[in-house]
Formats: C-alpha cells, sequence, structure tokens
C-alpha cells in the first residue's frame, strides 16, 4: 500500500501531467528479458525497476484467450503478444484502453515496414532503432497523427547517411538474413 | 534452455556466415541494421549463453568497466563511443547503473556526427531525467542544432526538447523554437508545436504570450501539425472549457471533414481516416459541450455522422465508437443520440470478442448514472460476466454492479464481492473491492443480520 501511495504521491508531484498520457511502455520476452523501456513519467530507477519486474510477472500469467487489458495498481496496462515479444503499455485507468491497443499495433506496423518483417532479434539486436521509430510515432508520448511515409522518413534519411559512408569504406553491401520466428503482423483482429 | 533462446543461437552462425569480414564491425544491411558480430552483438550473444543472473552481473560488471576506460581514454573516437554509448544503454536496460557515461552522452550529442548525434541524444532522453543536474548542459547543444541548416538536426533537437529540458531553460530555446511554427517543411513545424506543448506542461506561464500562435497551428494546412496543436489545445480546454467555446465550431468542421474522407489517403489507418486525430476531436468536443446546451447543439450533427461512419470491423472503429458513446453521454443530452449511443454499448456488451465485452461493461458503468434502464436490459450478459474465466472481466463487472446497488439486489452483490475476494491475491484490487464493500455496509446495515 505504501508503495502504491508513493507511486500516486510522484505523479502528483509532476507539474501538470496532461489527461489521458501514456505513462510507459516496456518489450519483453517470453522469458521476461526486457527488450525495450520508454517512461513518459518521471520515476526514480528504483521504482521503475520494481515496476518492470511485478509487471512482467503479472502480464507473463494471464492466459492467453484473456481479455488485453490489466488493472495493475491504479494503472490501466494494455498489452499484447507479437510472436515472442510482449508489448506492454500503462495509461491511466480511465483512458480508452482499444486506442492504446491499436498504438501498440501501428508501433508494430512500422517496425514492420522499417526492418521488413521485423522479428524479435532485429528488435533486440537494433534496439536503438526501435527507439528512434517509437520516438518519431509517439512523440513525448502523445501519438503523432501523421501521414504513413513521415514517420520513417526521418529514421530513413539518417540511415541512408550510414549507407553512403559505409558503402565508401566498404565497396560492398552485407545482406542479412535472419532466420528465426518472425513477429506475426495480422491485418485485422 | 528455452526453445527462444535456442532458435536464437542457432540463427547466429548463420549472422555470421553471412558477415564480410572486409565491411569491419557492424556491417550493414538491409535498413543498416546491425550484424551480430559487433561489439553489441557479442555481448547480446554472451549474455544470452549465460545460465545464471550471478554470472550475468560479472559479465556485465567487466563489461562496464572496459566501457569506463573506453569511454574515458582522450583517444576514443566518436564512432567509437557512440558504439559504446549503446552499450550503456543495454545495460542500463538489464538494471545497471553505468552512470559514469551520462556526461560522455551529452558530448556524444554536442560533437557527433549525424549518426552519432541522435545515439547521443537518445542516451540523453533514456538516462536523464527533468531534474538532472547535467541536463543543463544539453542546452547549448539543442540551441546550436535548432540553428543548423541541416534539417534533420534541427529535428533531433526538437524531438529531445520534447521529450525532457529543464525548465529554467526555456527562455533560452523558446524564440528558436517560435520561429520554427512558420518552416516551410511541416515535419519541423509539427515537432515545434510538440515541443510548445511540453513547455505548456511543464511551465504553463511561460507560454502564455504565445496562444495565438497555436491557432495558427490548429489551422495549418498539414493536418499532421494541426493534430499535435489538439494536444495543446486538449490541455488548455481541459483547465478552462468557457475560455474556448468559440473554437467549438472549428472543432466541428475539422472532425466533418475527417469523418468526410477530405484528408489524403496517406492519412489512413485501416482505411479509417486519421482515427488518432478524430478521437482528439471526440474529446475535446466532449469537454466543450459539458452542461452547455448551445454548444452542444452544434456538435449533433458530426457526432451522429461519426457513429454512422464508424462500421468497418476493425478495433480502430470500435475505439472511436467508444470515445463517440462517451462524448455522447457527457455533453448536454439529446434523446436519438443517446438511443443511438445506448444501442453501441448494448452491440460491445454483447460482443464474443472478450476486449469489446470488456468496453461494454466499462462504457456501462460510465452511463449507468444517466441511463440506469440500459444496464437493466442487459441483465442477463452482465449476471453471465459475473462467472466469467477472465477476473478483469469479473472486476468490470462487480465495479458495474457496484453502482446500481439497491435495497433489493445489495446482499447478492456484496456475496458476489467477498467471493472475488476470496479468489485474487492483487493488493491494490482488495482494498478498492473492501473499501466499496465497507461503503455498502453502511448504506445497508441490515446485509449482515443473515
Amino acid at each position: 500500500l505504501f508503495e502504491t501511495l508513493r507511486l500516486r504521491l510522484t505523479l502528483f508531484f509532476f507539474p501538470l501531467l496532461p489527461i489521458q498520457q501514456m505513462q510507459f511502455m516496456l518489450l519483453f520476452s517470453r522469458q521476461g528479458k526486457l527488450r525495450l523501456q520508454k517512461w513518459y513519467v518521471p520515476l526514480s530507477d528504483k521504482e521503475k525497476k520494481k515496476i518492470t519486474r511485478e509487471l512482467v510477472q503479472t502480464v507473463l500469467a494471464r492466459k492467453p484467450k484473456m481479455c488485453s487489458f490489466l488493472e495493475w495498481r491504479d494503472l490501466k496496462i494494455v498489452y499484447k503478444r507479437y510472436a515472442s515479444l510482449y508489448f506492454c503499455c500503462a495509461i491511466e485507468d480511465q483512458d480508452n484502453e482499444l486506442i492504446t491497443l491499436e498504438i501498440i499495433h501501428r508501433y508494430v506496423e512500422l517496425l514492420d515496414k522499417y526492418f521488413g518483417s521485423v522479428c524479435e532479434l532485429d528488435i533486440i539486436f537494433n534496439f536503438e532503432k526501435a527507439y528512434f521509430i517509437l520516438d518519431e510515432f509517439l512523440l513525448g508520448g502523445e501519438v503523432q497523427e501523421t501521414s504513413k511515409k513521415n514517420v520513417l522518413k526521418a529514421i530513413e534519411q539518417a540511415d541512408l547517411l550510414q549507407e553512403v559512408s559505409k558503402s565508401n569504406f566498404s565497396g560492398r553491401s552485407v545482406s542479412m538474413v535472419v532466420v528465426t520466428q518472425k513477429l506475426h503482423v495480422p491485418l485485422s483482429f | 534452455m528455452s526453445d527462444v533462446v535456442e532458435r536464437t543461437l542457432s540463427a547466429l552462425p548463420g549472422l555470421l556466415g553471412q558477415h564480410d569480414p572486409g565491411a569491419g564491425p557492424g556491417g550493414a544491411g538491409g535498413p543498416g541494421r546491425v550484424s551480430a558480430s559487433s561489439r553489441l552483438g557479442s555481448l547480446i550473444r554472451s549474455i544470452t549463453a549465460l545460465t545464471s543472473k550471478h554470472e550475468e552481473e560479472k559479465l556485465i560488471q567487466q563489461e562496464l568497466t572496459s566501457l569506463k576506460a573506453t569511454v574515458s581514454a582522450p583517444t576514443t573516437t566518436l564512432r567509437l563511443m557512440k558504439e559504446c554509448m549503446v552499450r550503456l544503454i543495454y545495460c542500463e536496460m538489464l538494471g545497471y547503473e553505468s552512470s559514469f557515461g551520462y556526461i560522455h552522452a551529452i558530448k556524444l550529442a554536442q560533437q557527433g556526427n549525424l549518426l552519432e548525434k541522435r545515439v547521443g541524444y537518445l542516451a540523453v532522453s533514456l538516462f536523464l531525467h527533468e531534474n538532472h543536474e547535467l541536463l543543463l548542459l544539453l542546452v547549448n547543444t539543442v540551441v546550436k542544432d535548432l540553428q543548423s541548416t541541416n534539417l534533420v538536426e534541427v529535428c533531433m533537437a526538437l524531438t529531445v526538447v520534447s521529450q525532457i529540458f529543464p525548465r529554467e531553460m526555456i527562455p533560452a530555446v523558446l524564440p528558436l523554437i517560435e520561429d520554427k511554427l512558420q518552416h516551410s517543411k511541416e515535419i519541423i513545424r509539427r515537432k515545434a508545436v510538440q515541443a510548445l506543448y511540453k513547455f505548456y506542461l511543464i511551465a504553463p506561464n511561460q507560454v502564455q504570450h504565445i496562444h495565438d500562435k497555436f491557432r495558427k497551428a490548429l489551422c495549418d494546412r498539414d493536418a499532421g501539425v494541426m493534430a499535435a496543436s489538439l494536444h495543446i489545445y486538449l490541455q488548455m480546454i481541459k483547465e478552462n472549457s468557457s475560455g474556448y467555446k468559440d473554437l467549438t465550431g472549428s472543432f466541428v468542421t475539422i472532425l466533418k471533414q475527417v469523418v468526410g474522407g477530405k484528408l489524403s489517403a496517406d492519412f489512413n489507418y485501416h482505411s479509417v481516416p486519421a482515427p488518432w486525430l478524430q478521437i482528439q476531436l471526440l474529446r475535446i468536443l466532449g469537454l466543450l459541450g459539458k452542461d452547455d446546451p448551445r454548444t452542444s447543439e452544434l456538435m449533433y450533427d458530426v457526432l451522429d455522422e461519426s457513429l454512422r461512419r464508424a462500421e468497418i470491423n476493425h478495433n480502430i472503429t470500435y475505439a472511436i465508437l467508444f470515445e463517440c458513446v462517451q462524448t455522447i453521454y457527457t455533453i448536454y443530452p439529446k434523446s436519438e443520440l443517446l438511443e443511438k449511443a445506448a444501442k453501441c454499448i448494448g452491440k460491445f456488451v454483447l460482443s464474443p470478442k472478450i476486449n469489446l465485452k470488456y468496453l461494454g461493461l466499462k462504457a456501462l458503468t460510465y452511463v449507468i448514472q444517466q441511463d440506469p434502464n440500459l444496464a437493466l436490459q442487459h441483465q442477463m450478459t452482465i449476471i453471465e460476466c459475473l462467472d466469467h474465466p477472465d477476473p478483469i472481466i469479473k472486476r468490470e463487472t462487480l465495479e458495474l454492479l457496484y453502482r446500481i446497488t439497491n435495497g433489493q439486489n445489495v446482499t447478492v452483490i456484496v456475496q458476489k464481492m467477498l467471493d472475488y475476494l476470496k479468489e485474487s491475491q492483487e493488493e491494490y484490487a482488495i482494498i478498492s473491492l473492501v473499501g466499496k464493500i465497507a461503503e455498502l455496509a453502511e448504506k445497508y446495515p441490515f446485509i449482515f443480520l443473515n
């Protein structure tokens, strides 16, 4: 109970917490290994670790047929598993969970488009790219409604520069074939 | 070892076989993919191969010691620094503190080329927090990048400002960002709006004077910029709805255009035009129309149309419908709309899809005060939900029932709550439910006479 109160107090002292903002997003494997963490509210490292640990356990304990939302402390958790990766977001209690589910899906689509049939390995070995994409799409925790091209354009521009400089260096491009379980990105539910 | 790890490891030799030794560490492939034999790759591979937490700690501490030496060495190139920074982010993600690297993250953002700068900024946004003393050092870099002729650098600076910026230094960058509101590139205008939104949240009085610029953003020819301005408007209207009633007409018009498909198809998400924009507008309209018949009058049409248009069978459509229903119940009531909204809720509650059922219950809980009959209509379904295998559905049902308790049904409802308490292990849920039972006990003391 004390920890719950502390979490609330921390949020209370944040100058102006916008309504219906995402609090954090976590990506973790089926073994509970963290692959990406993005926090949109100020919390101490200790609190982040505790939240991560407890939340991962709670989500992993959910059975497949259950709904994608769960109530945890005073937050709403929206999660979805894509192949071996869990995408997990925390939102305010009164927020619309279905939108958050779609935010997750949109993010997966963007990753898929960028990496070309994305799988967990892509995210593991290129997690900073996953962060770049996330930050373009969810700037400061708010969804950016943009034309499809724009989100990836910003990343690809910088990548193109890397290609140019690398090909000057090696004169050859290396293709990478990743033979593992792919993330299944369903087009409709 | 789990099958996922096994698969990961068995794929790695395949990756290594493809790696061209002449390309150097981190050879590019596809859209800038990192090969598994890079330093990060071998670190990850080594961690995966370990079987105990103790071994992981040892390995990471070794790695951190080596990283500490590298980042402090004067001969380390920026390119190597960037690579180290990524490994530091990885170590912190695993839970190992690496604060010695923070200052170098700032330096990387300051001195690096485009790619190095990007990683530097990312590291800063992940490592530091609003009140960190090192954050002040970032300001000069941001100021410099905001004035850069390279638009990608400007974007990076705006992105980091939207995420983390020291409040006291807002005056140093405010004029530069205001300037960007008129930039020819929409991506810059949009990020500038988002940065100003951040400033509004952390220091509202500092951006008081530029509210007319927000209006310009609202009328921007690019829908993305306009959508970004809605974040600010939603916040401002939440605090003071009366100050913005005059904008109701504009919001209604925009929503009409979006719903009517007037935006470029580029903004479609699964055939739905700009869904997040629609939802923002619906929330804004809800706040403006609350307890205000005249303002609500302006929006009945467009809400009706939104209900009709959202026919496609996709989650995002249901999300918009849900918002629409909420707005209809928030503003000054209109019976035809309420009827349609009630039908909608009914469809949700009866849906076999568990997520929609949950949302239906949630909507019922929201509207129950205004329309108690709706719950009666769906009594059977609600009672079924009480025995649903998913504890979350059960809990939401109890939440709903709590709101419709009366002298007749309170005993049954409290009994169901007590049953749930026996199964539940979650502290927060228990506390909340016990509180409710106590309340009901006070209100209906006779329930303890049995």
